[in-house]
């Protein structure tokens, strides 16, 4: 079954070679960038509940540190391979490098399912991979956050242990806690606003007045919701918003020409983004099918529900109108998309850039607690700006430098950062 | 409108006048229910509650009189306005009561009083006469106590003194006392004692006939025993060879049965109506609740008891005797609603109550744990009452509904709820559920069925019939006509096409059910405007639904929800109960932070005080509005902060502006909940014998049991080998998680519905239309032949979307019920939990699997759904528009003459489904059908069937027969092993042959007497019990002929002559 299935690192590592190929980068470089530099296979013994003895499987992947601390989550998974931890700890690498953080890229994990294991249990396997990995981790090594199936409630019990055995308080060890344990204000809006202000800078770029645009809006998850907020607040028209309803198991479009308010639309939002039908049409929005978000004649699309859903049957509905489409969600554009956004002058800022926020309030995170002093939410949005707009920048130019489409000059931005790195150490 | 109200007015101020009189009834129960009180003291008392009983009280007064003692209300006079009772003891007059007017008034009934003031008084009197009459006993019985403390060698053979004042006294007992004496004697190997015996047994005829000739047959003549010479000898047996401490205790022991000796009588003859069973457990309470009854006598009048409230099913009676005491029936009877003759029971439901409410009292008394287990108020009406309903309203052909085609009548039950809700109940019925909502008082109701087939042991009937809630407020009248109407409600039900689909399924049709109702107080607190428990839910004692491997069978399952049980009872989409398995708390369902937030009570089941309604509100909503107030809330609620979440302490809380979830982590981990659960569970199901299903609730402070029935038990079931070389290209589909074990048979047709098509179905119409083409192919395709396999819920009630629109009766034939959780966009579907449906799928051996195959490692082979040929078209032609929707494919026919194989292995939680040659005899199949006779709950069946069996080959002709009948517990469903077949033999008195007739039954009796010794090893000459009746017979409905046509168990006619049914 192994060679017909998709391999995330066999991908991860084509990608690399395809950048490292626009860079002409040495095989040194090469070598050593396609692999991770260091890799921890261990073993956890708990002692179960019912009195027996289990081991578990533990990882801890260290793509590349040579710009700083390794950086990235910890999956509990059942069905965890190495390779998958591999792909993920070197686009961590890429993705701290393209917005110019001083982090590396880390993964780890437990092959456990967490439905099997009592909370006690899994506590035992949270502080059994910190014994483990005491030497090798920490604020100056090696930084932890939460990912597949972990939460803030397994870091604090990671950094208790941490902090345990090496005798002192050490909150920058790891990230996702909550604030007042560590965590940064701000970490909510983030990623949203992050999308935003790579959007404003991109319509500097462009010419184009903020405050004379109009946008579509899909998904209203914690993302889209504080995009349309900062969008809205820098005079930005939000016309439409799509969003699934639990209730019809379908999803609708929202609309309302004269434009819509975070605050109004938030009143009849639940807690999963779901937007009360009924309420919306009293409050004068029309209900449209879910997919008419994309051919709304708008000057800008911010897809930021899920993947795939800007693809080859659906782009072509594109109006002419569009000027930019900003990527908050996760590869929400199909290969095939991106072909008829470049014939259409789309302008696209790629999701690994715009949604960037999200790991840069980590790094945020981690500086408050290894100072030990926290700023206020204002403080941490405006250096998350100040970082974004400084990202979309750097892109902006390569891409213009060498003329490549925006998504490329993500990655080869990233790539050489780091290439620079390992080569100013002296590594290679 | 107004003519209604009319009489209802009227109604309510006679109803007004009746609750006077029963609360001075009441009273007076109550207090000569106190053993321990004097005659004086209860007297006294009597006097005080008569005047608010009368119509005028202000100047109402009461004297009584007792052997030359008076009493007297305070400013009694004697006037000519009076009513006066005689307080009879053995029909003598020892007393009497009188009760005056000081003051004329307009006429009535009987001068100045009302007929019900002349019938209370004599009601009072009899009371009066009992208590008098128990005194006395006691006292009686309190003497012997002091004589015996006395005896000590001080004064001796005190025991000959009581028997010389009973042989005065009371000579029968007398008698009886002697007697018993004799047969205690003889116990002891009394050679003398022995002798006596056989002498006094049986006296020879003075004739000349030989021992040789003795016919045994003949009756044997009894010696009297009267006789002086007969009466010394024992005694100076007795004084001989016994203690006197031995005869004084004998002696009190059987004078005290023998007291007890009328009650024994009424429980157990099945003439007695109900209420009379009631009146004569109220008048021998007070002997009873401090008595010694022997133990033979008391376990004897238990059983009885058992029998005549709840059931004939020896399983339940030979359990319960253990656990309930016959004050429990006394308190019982305090809270039925008893029709005037009423030869009911109250039903499945409120014996699993009854019966659970006992084991946990008995185990109460000596755990700490259970010390706050209760059961919430309730009043019973038995199960005739529903036919006493049909009748009063000449609705009698109702009955036969249940043998219509199922489509008629599913057309045809809204009409019944509609006639029954509109039809009266009598005015006994309406005064004796206006006394039991006094008692509720203004809390809020819940009106439940208790049927007789629903909940019996080897059956539930969850869910098929109603179960409404009432808020219960507002004035009398209001809350009266809304009660009644509920249990009309209730009564249409057993009308319903499911129960009855279900029936005919399980062969009960033919049983002849009867719906008893509970109304049961609901628990729960008021909050604001709302009524509802802190937490409801549901509790099995075997897990049928594992999440883990780690979780076993026996580790149980509770379905909790916030509020009222329903939403833990039923199913519903994007709402879902915190599910918990009590053997492992710690293994949740749900782990990730968004599965937690997700799969979490969304709405709650109040009750709307202000609304006066039943009504289902956001969780959110009514936590935000009620906050602390609600009872336990911090129990119930963890919040949801910064990725985190975590428990209320202190002063944390925000109930405004918290993003607030139900997960009942508190209760999981602070407090008993879990180990009470846990210990209940194992204790109901030792004393039931049997897996329990309870459904219970909080009101934040005691934990209230509202229903125990058995938990559904599917039979023996083993994990299918899987074999490891199946050919790849043959495997239709496997399943990697949630597998449970079962076997399916070999499958011959395959129903599968195309997720994405499904999904992509424009309206709501032909969506609808998916599940009534379902419920079409279900009727064609052979039985337990064809498996279902669609996308998500399957029957889910609310959004079509989630899953195909069905009922049970839509399904029950297919082997396999397969829902698919295939990715559509982002939205994966959530599959049935277990439910109603559910379980319905276990009692009839349906089984259950979910497939994931967007999972790893799991095929679905949907080229072989799309490719085969869909043969829909031929068998529905009016679907063929949804045949990209439906696909109906013939394994046989696609595959070369193969079935498709499913086996599953819950253990390794595989399960595999892969075309196969059908198997050839080398592997014999256990039928079925055979196998479900033998279960100790199917005498009746076989016994039916076999009954069945004689009518359609007997040569009614050539005997002259012109009809027979089945009746008792062949027909009843409650044979035992031991059961004989009673059946009626419709004659014709001028050609019948009676001899040829009973040879040839004869033939058949025996052989069906071995066929059942060979079953159950009971012996018995004939199994057969035979009743001729004539056409006279049946016209003047002597003896069993009676039983035709009878309004409570009549004969069921058997067709005579070949039919399908054999």
């Amino acid at each position: 079954m192994s060679d017909k299935n998709f391999n995330a690192y066999q991908m991860a590592q084509t990608q690399f070679d395809k950048v490292a190929d626009i860079l002409s980068l040495d095989d040194a470089t090469r070598q050593l960038l396609r692999e991770p530099l260091r890799e921890y296979h261990f073993s956890i013994p708990i002692k179960m509940d019912d009195g027996t003895t289990k081991v578990f499987k533990g990882f801890r992947v260290q793509h590349n540190d040579a710009v700083g601390p390794s950086k990235g989550g910890i999956r509990f998974h059942p069905m965890e391979t190495i390779d998958t931890v591999r792909a993920l700890a070197m686009w961590m690498t890429w993705k701290c490098a393209v917005v110019g953080i001083p982090l590396g890229g880390g993964k780890g994990g437990v092959i456990c399912d967490p439905h099997n294991l009592s909370m006690r249990e899994q506590e035992s396997i949270c502080r059994g991979w910190v014994r483990q990995l005491a030497k090798n981790v920490g604020p100056i090594n090696d930084v932890p956050a939460p990912d597949v199936m972990t939460n803030a409630q397994h870091m604090l019990w990671m950094l208790d242990e941490f902090e345990v055995i090496h005798g002192g308080k050490y909150p920058g060890f790891i990230t996702g806690k909550p604030v007042g344990m560590g965590g940064s204000l701000g970490r909510t809006e983030a990623t949203g606003y992050g999308v935003i202000y790579t959007l404003r800078e991109a319509l500097i770029k462009l010419g184009i007045d903020i405050k004379k645009t109009t946008a579509s809006f899909q998904g209203f998850g914690n993302v889209s919701q504080y995009a349309l907020q900062l969008y809205t607040q820098l005079g930005g028209k939000a016309i439409c918003v799509s969003c699934w309803d639990q209730k019809d198991q379908t999803s609708y479009t929202y609309k309302r020409d004269s434009g819509i308010t975070f605050e109004e639309l938030m009143k009849i939002t639940d807690k999963f983004g779901g937007i009360d039908k009924e309420a919306a049409k009293k409050i004068g929005f029309e209900i449209l099918p879910g997919d008419v978000w994309i051919e709304q004649k708008v000057d800008i699309l911010i897809p930021a529900a899920i993947e795939n859903q800007v693809r080859g049957d659906n782009a072509v509905k594109i109006a002419d109108t569009v000027k930019v489409l900003a990527e908050g969600a996760n590869g929400p554009t199909t290969p095939e998309a991106d072909k008829i956004l470049a014939e259409k002058g789309v302008f696209v800022i790629p999701d690994f850039l715009a949604n960037a926020g999200g790991v840069t309030c980590s790094y945020f995170e981690q500086v408050q607690s290894n100072i030990n002093y926290f700023w206020t939410k204002d403080e941490v949005l405006t250096k998350l700006d100040n970082i974004m707009s400084s990202a979309f920048d750097s892109v902006y130019e390569t891409s213009i430098k060498n003329k490549l489409y925006m998504r490329d000059a993500a990655y080869v931005i990233s790539i050489s950062r780091v290439a620079h790195a390992c080569k100013d150490r002296g590594w290679l | 409108m107004t003519e209604k109200s009319q009489p209802i007015e009227h109604l309510v101020k006679e109803l007004e006048e009746r609750a006077k009189e029963l609360n001075c009834l009441y009273k007076i129960e109550d207090t000569l229910n106190h053993s321990d009180i004097s005659l004086e003291e209860a007297f006294n008392v009597v006097i005080d509650a008569i005047p608010p009983g009368w119509q005028f009280p202000a100047i109402t007064k009461a004297k009584l009189e007792y052997k030359g003692q008076s009493f007297k209300s305070e400013g009694y006079i004697e006037t000519p306005w009076f009513l006066k009772s005689n307080i009879r003891i053995n029909d003598e007059p020892i007393g009497s009561i009188t009760v005056n007017y000081i003051e004329p008034t307009r006429d009535y009934d009987e001068g100045p009083f009302l007929k019900e003031e002349r019938k209370l008084l004599n009601t009072i009197a009899e009371r009066l006469s009992h208590f008098i009459l128990h005194k006395d006993t006691y006292s009686f019985i309190h003497d012997l106590d002091s004589i015996r403390g006395i005896s000590d060698g001080e004064i001796k053979h005190k025991w000959q003194v009581i028997l010389d004042m009973l042989r005065k006294t009371d000579k029968p007992l007398f008698n009886t006392i002697i007697r018993k004496l004799l047969h205690n004697l003889c116990w002891q190997e009394n050679k003398e004692a022995q002798e006596l015996l056989k002498e006094a047994g049986v006296e020879r005829e003075t004739s000349d006939l030989s021992e040789e000739t003795y016919d045994e047959n003949k009756p044997i003549k009894k010696k009297s025993l009267d006789n002086e010479e007969f009466v010394e000898s024992v005694l100076r047996l007795a004084d001989e060879n016994l203690s006197d401490d031995e005869i004084l205790a004998k002696l009190q022991k059987w004078i005290y049965d023998d007291k007890c000796s009328g009650l024994v009588k009424t429980v157990e003859t099945l003439e007695t109506p109900l209420n009379e069973i009631a009146e004569a457990l109220r008048k021998y309470y007070p002997l009873l609740s401090n008595g010694e009854l022997s133990p033979s006598i008391e376990k004897g009048l238990k059983v009885s008891l058992l029998r005549r409230f709840f059931t004939d099913q020896t399983e339940f009676i030979s359990i319960a005797k253990d656990f309930v005491e016959i004050k429990d029936f006394y308190e019982l009877t305090d809270k039925i609603i008893l029709p005037s003759k009423s030869y009911g029971k109250l039903g499945g439901k409120s014996a699993g109550m009854f019966l659970a409410s006992k084991i946990i009292a008995k185990k109460a008394r000596e755990s700490e744990l259970f010390k706050n287990i209760r059961i919430p108020k309730t009043w019973f009406i038995p199960s005739d009452g529903i036919l006493h309903f049909l009748h009063y309203n000449e609705l009698e052909e109702v009955i036969e509904q249940k043998y219509k085609e199922i489509e008629e009548i599913r057309r045809e039950y809204p009409h019944i709820v509609q006639i029954f809700k509109n039809s009266d109940f009598s005015p006994d019925f309406i005064n004796g559920v206006s006394v039991a909502l006094d008692d509720f008082g203004e809390k809020p109701l819940v009106v439940r069925s208790s049927s007789l087939l629903e909940d019996k042991f080897g059956a539930a009937f969850s869910g098929k019939y109603k179960s409404l809630f009432l808020a219960n407020q507002g004035s009398k009248i209001e809350r009266l006509t809304a009660l009644l109407d509920a249990i009309s409600e209730v009564y249409a039900s057993t009308f319903g096409p499911d129960p009855i689909e279900y029936r005919a399924e399980r062969n009960l049709l033919d049983f002849h059910e009867e719906m008893g109702i509970m109304i049961q107080e609901v628990v729960g607190t008021k909050v604001g405007k709302y009524y509802l428990p802190s937490f409801a839910g549901v509790a099995f004692s075997n897990n049928e639904f594992r999440w883990s491997p780690r979780i076993k069978r026996e580790d149980g399952l509770v379905r909790l929800v916030p509020g009222l049980g329903t939403r833990a009872v039923d199913r519903f989409i994007d709402d879902y109960p915190i599910l918990i398995a009590p053997g492992q708390p710690n293994l949740r369902v749900n782990v990730s932070l968004h599965d937690k937030m997700k799969y979490t009570p969304q709405n709650i089941d109040v009750i709307n005080l202000e609304s006066n309604e039943f009504e289902s509100q956001k969780v959110e909503r009514v936590i935000k509005e009620t906050g602390s107030d609600y009872p336990n809330i911090r129990s119930l609620i963890s919040i949801i902060k910064d990725n985190h979440i975590s428990q209320p302490f202190g002063f944390n809380t925000d109930y405004d502006n918290d993003h607030i979830i139900v997960t009942f982590e508190g209760l999981f981990q602070n407090g008993p909940f879990i180990t009470q659960i846990k210990e209940l569970l194992n204790t109901l199901q030792r004393g039931t014998q049997n897996p329990v299903d309870i459904e219970f609730a909080s009101d934040g402070k005691d934990f209230y049991i509202l229903q125990c029935r058995s938990q559904t038990k599917s039979k023996e079931i083993q994990p299918d080998p899987i074999p490891r070389d199946i050919p790849a290209k043959k495997i239709i589909f496997t399943a990697n998680k949630y597998v449970s074990n079962g076997k399916v048979p070999e499958i011959s047709h395959i129903v599968y519905v195309d997720t994405k098509s499904y999904y992509n179905l424009s309206s709501r119409e032909e969506l609808l239309e998916v599940g009534r083409a379902v419920s079409k192919l279900n009727k064609i395709l052979p039985k337990r032949k064809f498996i279902l396999i669609g996308p998500g819920r399957w029957g889910s009630r609310g959004d079509i979307k989630l899953g195909v629109n069905v009922t049970y009766s839509d399904i029950n034939n297919t082997a396999m019920l397969i829902e698919v959780a295939k990715q559509i966009g982002n939205y994966t579907p959530d599959l049935s939990f277990g439910t109603h449906f559910f379980q319905d799928l276990v009692e009839a051996s349906i089984r259950y699997l979910p497939l994931y195959p967007d999972d790893d490692g799991t095929v679905f082979n949907e080229v072989f759904f799309r490719k085969s040929d869909n043969i829909l078209e031929h068998l529905l032609p009016e679907y063929k528009h949804l045949e990209e929707t439906i696909k109906v494919i013939d394994v046989t026919n696609v595959t070369d003459g193969c079935i498709l194989k499913v086996l599953i292995n819950a253990e390794l939680e595989e399960a595999v489904a892969f075309i196969n040659e059908p198997t050839t005899s080398s592997i014999k199949e256990i039928d079925a059908g055979e196998y479900v006779e033998w279960q100790p709950s199917n005498y009746w069946q076989w016994r039916y069937r076999m009954a069945e069996k004689i009518a359609s080959i007997i040569p009614a002709e050539k005997f002259g027969v012109k009809g027979l009948y089945v009746f008792g517990s062949s027909k009843n469903a409650n044979a035992g092993p031991g059961s004989d077949i009673d059946l009626l033999i419709h004659i014709d008195d001028k050609t019948a042959d009676i001899e040829k007739l009973d040879l040839w039954f004869d033939g058949w009796s025996k052989c069906l007497a071995e066929l059942n010794y060979l079953k159950t090893g009971y012996e018995s000459d004939g199994l057969l019990d035979l009743h001729y009746i004539t056409d006279e017979d049946i016209k003047k409905r002597t003896s069993f002929a009676s039983k035709i046509g009878a309004i409570t168990d009549p004969a069921k006619q058997l067709r005579i002559g070949k039919s399908e049914a054999t």
